[in-house]
């Protein structure tokens, strides 16, 4: 049996890496240094992956069934593999600890928000967008925000990650969040990010 | 009577001079001999420079002609790369040194980036294959030879590469300082024979080992030396060991 690592393009155009067709990929390794390199891999695999297919969230169940927008990393039919929920478990608390995903809602752990961006990244593409959008000074709800009636680099964002990057603009005073008869609004004030 | 010589004071002047005669001419004909000798050497050094400029090219670019030139240089007696100068006279006149330290420093920049996966052994194909990717089209083919001469460069440095041969013509080169006991060597030559993939069952049945010999010795490779991974979705036997060094990369 001649077996070749190669990258693989799946149905949704993401270029797997070579990696994900090596069967042991998909088993947790007893050796903490080959594990570490497990464990790097996958974290940079579902990280690109949530970015090109703007995913949010990653749950253990993701890799418990079948027929969810994970299967195409978490899963390889080629090679007839699949990463067990306890081996995710294991990677997501990792990518928690270094600050690559946040335990969402908090006090559990089986789902994680991605920091495909980090919530200050988000918070300057935030800032960016209201001020090329024309947006500044002027109330925006948060709904406004996550579904604009012309698709931005927000669109879709969670309420949660908005929400921190809004908080994260407010401390450099570019934001105020403002009550409004349906909920919370925020308004964008021109200034320079402060460095 | 007369003596040749003559007698008396005259006599031994003549002599003298008769000595001092003799020193001139012996003083004549050596250097005429070590001016003979400079000019063939530089008429040698010439032809030489004449041929390292005109196949320099070849030398570098063309791996059999640098294999022959090797050979030749190997069976007269002269290492292309020592001399009392850095790299020596004939690395100076063709950049072979360069060449040669400079193909050192790619296997291991390949050797140390593939450690993490492969525990620090990779397979010859492999290495010549990640090698000559990083050199580049210009870069010009290269040959398992010139890795191995290479290696062996590299030796002074005390870091422990070695080519090891795992049988059936197949060889490895290691670069973290780890001893191969027979055992792995075995477990090592069936993964590249299977691509990459060994169970302990396979080395029962073919080698006669039993269970705890092979499992011994693929939990060693596995936990003690990072040399293999596990698979524990394996459909023939459940539990499988992957060799990273042994298996082909595209990347």
């Amino acid at each position: 049996m001649v077996m070749s690592m190669s990258s693989q393009t799946t149905p949704s155009g993401y270029l797997l890496p070579s990696i994900h067709s090596m069967p042991p990929f998909f088993t947790q390794q007893p050796n903490p240094v080959t594990q570490a390199n497990v464990t790097e891999n996958w974290t940079r695999l579902i990280l690109s992956y949530a970015r090109h297919r703007r995913l949010f969230y990653l749950r253990v169940e993701d890799a418990e069934t079948k027929g969810n927008e994970w299967d195409e990393v978490l899963r390889n039919e080629r090679i007839n593999r699949g990463l067990k929920p306890s081996h995710l478990s294991f990677i997501m608390a990792d990518m928690v600890s270094k600050n690559l995903a946040a335990y969402e809602p908090s006090k559990q752990t089986r789902t994680v928000l991605l920091y495909w961006r980090l919530p200050e990244e988000w918070a300057e593409a935030l800032h960016d967008w209201a001020s090329s959008a024309a947006q500044l000074n002027t109330i925006l709800t948060f709904y406004e925000i996550i579904e604009p009636p012309v698709p931005s680099p927000l669109s879709g964002i969670p309420a949660t990650l908005l929400r921190r990057a809004v908080n994260i603009l407010t401390r450099t005073n570019r934001a105020q969040i403002i009550a409004v008869t349906d909920g919370e609004g925020v308004r964008f004030l021109p200034g320079n990010p402060a460095k | 009577m007369h003596r040749l010589g003559g007698v008396g004071i005259a006599a031994f002047d003549r002599q003298n001079q008769q000595k001092r005669s003799f020193a001139e001419l012996s003083t004549e004909i050596s250097q005429g001999q070590v001016d003979l000798l400079h000019a063939q050497l530089s008429q040698f050094r010439n032809a030489l420079a004449h041929y390292a400029a005109t196949h320099r090219d070849s030398i570098r670019d063309d791996p059999q002609f640098r294999h022959a030139f090797q050979r030749m240089c190997t069976s007269i007696g002269v290492d292309p790369l020592a001399g009392p100068r850095k790299g020596g006279w004939w690395a100076e006149m063709l950049n072979l040194g360069d060449w040669q330290y400079e193909l050192g420093v790619q296997i291991v920049d390949v050797c140390v980036s593939t450690r993490e996966r492969n525990g620090g052994l990779i397979e010859m194909g492999e290495l010549v294959r990640l090698v000559s990717r990083l050199r580049g089209v210009k870069g010009g083919v290269i040959t398992e030879d010139d890795i191995i001469r290479s290696i062996k460069t590299l030796k002074p440095l005390g870091t422990g590469y070695e080519v090891l041969d795992v049988g059936a013509g197949k060889k490895m080169v290691r670069s973290v300082p780890k001893q191969l006991d027979a055992d792995q060597a075995v477990v090592l030559a069936i993964a590249q024979e299977e691509g990459g993939r060994v169970s302990e069952e396979m080395l029962v049945r073919r080698r006669g080992w039993t269970h705890e010999r092979a499992r011994a010795a693929l939990e060693n490779m596995l936990l003690r030396d990072g040399l293999c991974w596990l698979d524990e979705q394996d459909e023939e036997h459940g539990v499988a060991y992957w060799v990273p060094s042994a298996m082909h990369w595209d990347e």
